[in-house]
């Protein structure tokens, strides 16, 4: 059993560093947001794998992940309102022509 | 166990090939459909897992997020289909070596920490459902009712945000509509 929680953890793990390194190498705003999401699903994937493994008679576990679930979507739904405003007053959501955030 | 070991390592596997295709395929569409795969597999491993609530709820979540995505990416990108080949990325070096970093700093922990005692069996999933029921409507309620006031409070935010501002111009009253350039 502590494999298949170990296969878990690497797993978590390896997707936390490819959202790493989308979040900082993709100029465009939306895909950003591609890399905070496998970040945030690394994230996702260890709290579940520590319930189910360690703790699963504490379902606070359980509600930690739907913590980080209503992250994931509040982060899109921000991140879209981000980008309509930024397209509509400038034509593009790359983040290389955004000196400041000022709409 | 060796059943649900091959399962969630196949699952996890293919959420980490799927992950890694967002950021290597030049089309932006397949990026969304690929992250959207990612995020399957990630609720597949969650299933293998015997954690059949949390499975189910990530699939449905992200099939819909992603699907929202791939639209945003045609209406914004400049080169939704590729096939320009257009560079987009920045900083490779850098974010390379803090992806590989955070990644090995992660699964270094994993592989050298102390986890302690294993538990085998797991609750059923009716049992897991109920119980977790039980949790957010009792001891975790503040949390789960700030979670959907959370979720409330972005989406009034980004609508916000989003809409074009109007101003009422002095010329009779008209309303314009405000643009930055």
């Amino acid at each position: 059993m502590t494999l298949i929680l170990i296969l878990a953890l690497v797993t978590g793990a390896i997707l936390f560093g490819v959202g790493v390194y989308g979040a900082l190498s993709q100029t465009n705003l939306v895909m950003i947001m591609m890399g905070v999401e496998l970040i945030l699903a690394g994230a996702l994937v260890n709290l579940v794998a520590f319930w189910r493994f360690l703790h699963p008679e504490s379902y606070s576990g359980q509600m930690f992940a739907l913590v980080v679930m209503t992250v994931m979507a509040v982060e899109m739904a921000v991140g879209f309102g981000v980008a309509i405003a930024r397209f509509r007053a400038r034509g593009s959501v790359e983040m290389e022509e955004a000196g400041d955030l000022k709409g | 166990m060796y059943a649900q070991a091959f399962f969630v390592a196949v699952f996890g596997l293919a959420a980490i090939g799927f992950g890694v295709v967002v950021f290597r395929t030049s089309s932006m569409v397949r990026s969304a459909l690929a992250l959207l795969f990612s995020q399957t597999a990630v609720g597949c491993m969650f299933l293998a897992m015997q954690t059949e609530f949390l499975g189910v709820l990530q699939i449905m979540m992200m099939a819909t997020e992603m699907s929202i995505m791939a639209i945003f990416m045609v209406m914004f990108m400049m080169d939704p289909g590729g096939l320009g080949g257009m560079e987009m990325t920045h900083q490779k070096r850098f974010s390379i070596s803090a992806g590989v970093v955070a990644g090995g700093a992660a699964i270094a922990v994993a592989l050298l920490a102390d986890w302690g005692p294993v538990t085998v069996e797991a609750p059923d999933a009716e049992m897991q459902t109920r119980a977790l029921g039980i949790e957010l409507l009792g001891r975790s309620m503040l949390i789960f009712e700030t979670a959907g006031i959370t979720i409330l409070t972005a989406m009034i935010a980004a609508t916000a945000v989003a809409i074009p501002v109007y101003t009422l111009s002095g010329n009779g009253g008209t309303e314009t509509k405000e643009t930055s350039e």
